[in-house]
């Protein structure tokens, strides 16, 4: 059974390790997972030869490290992918897309009870052109539901094309299409990394 | 504790060293660290090693392999490839004949100070 030092060492290692694997959101997965391993295994062979607080400083700045790691993949002047980037832009489109959605709802809404408060029948709404689709408002003395008006497709394609460029993800797919043709070497580890081990 | 060799002079020749350091005995990452160490170069940063271990996977210089490991997972080796080899050899010849012209220059005996007119 693994002594509470043990216990607390393997700890601290983890933090850093995992700490690392935060700051390499933007490496392939399958690179991001070997990174990882590898610095799990440098740091217990530094441990055991120095012990766990020394081993974590001998890393130095873990934003150097992961700056380091990032470079090796991507270049050191190229534009790296960015994931968050990439769910700003997303979160964007939701919020302007929600706020229009909101704005021309509340318009159409005044503009039928401006002029009947205590309107009751059907409304056609026409939506936002390519943007939202059309909808019915029901209105019931003054007070309405509504069906319809759900975002059209187009501004599902917007928000992935421009998660897509806003994140340059593009880099990705140049990574990915490098580990297809790793060496024989290379794609033996990552079939035995597949096949067992802990990640 | 100042740092006893410029990382900048040694972050030239880094990839130089691990290729040749490869090329002697295939090597896991801390183990390459301890080499260099014991060579001298004592405040090395594991931190500039790693990632200039993966640049030169990701240019095809080395390959590695996984070893099986008693104190856990498996271990990750390096070792030249062919290309490597040849990085390796050509990068010799180019810092050899750049210390041939920089280390007679840098060992010349320094010019006496100027002196200025007071002092005379």
């Amino acid at each position: 059974m693994a002594t509470p030092h043990a216990t607390l060492d393997r700890l601290r290692i983890e933090r850093v390790v995992w700490t690392m694997d935060t700051r390499l959101q933007d490496l392939p997965r399958r690179s991001r997972i070997a990174r990882r391993r590898e610095l799990r295994d440098n740091l217990r062979a530094a441990a055991e030869d120095v012990g766990v607080g020394r081993a974590v400083d001998q890393l130095g700045d873990l934003r150097i490290l992961a700056a380091g790691y990032l470079a090796a993949e991507y270049g050191e002047l190229s534009r790296r992918p960015s994931w968050t980037a990439a769910a700003v832009t997303i979160f964007l489109v939701e919020a302007v897309m929600t706020l229009l959605d909101y704005a021309t709802r509340a318009a159409f809404d005044a503009g039928i009870t401006t002029t009947t408060p205590h309107a009751t029948g059907t409304f056609h709404w026409t939506g936002v052109p390519y943007l939202i689709s059309d909808g019915t408002f029901t209105y019931l003395d003054g007070t309405h539901t509504s069906d319809g008006g759900a975002w059209t497709p187009l501004v599902y394609v917007l928000m992935f094309a421009g998660a897509f460029t806003a994140g340059r993800m593009w880099r990705l797919i140049s990574a990915w299409r490098r580990q297809r043709h790793q060496t024989p070497l290379a794609v033996a580890e990552a079939e035995k990394e597949k096949s067992g081990g802990r990640a | 504790m100042a740092p006893t060799h410029d990382p900048q002079l040694l972050k030239g020749v880094l990839s130089l060293l691990l290729l040749r350091l490869l090329a002697e005995r295939e090597s896991y990452g801390y183990d390459i660290v301890q080499r260099l160490r014991a060579l001298g170069l004592s405040d090395i940063s594991e931190g500039s090693v790693y990632p200039a271990l993966a640049r030169l996977e990701r240019e095809g210089r080395v390959q590695t392999r996984l070893v099986a490991s008693r104190s856990g997972p498996a271990r990750k080796y390096y070792r030249p490839t062919a290309a490597g080899t040849r990085a390796l050899a050509e990068g010799t010849t180019s810092w050899l004949s750049l210390v041939a012209v920089v280390h007679p220059v840098l060992v010349r005996r320094p010019p006496d100070p100027p002196t200025s007119p007071e002092d005379t």
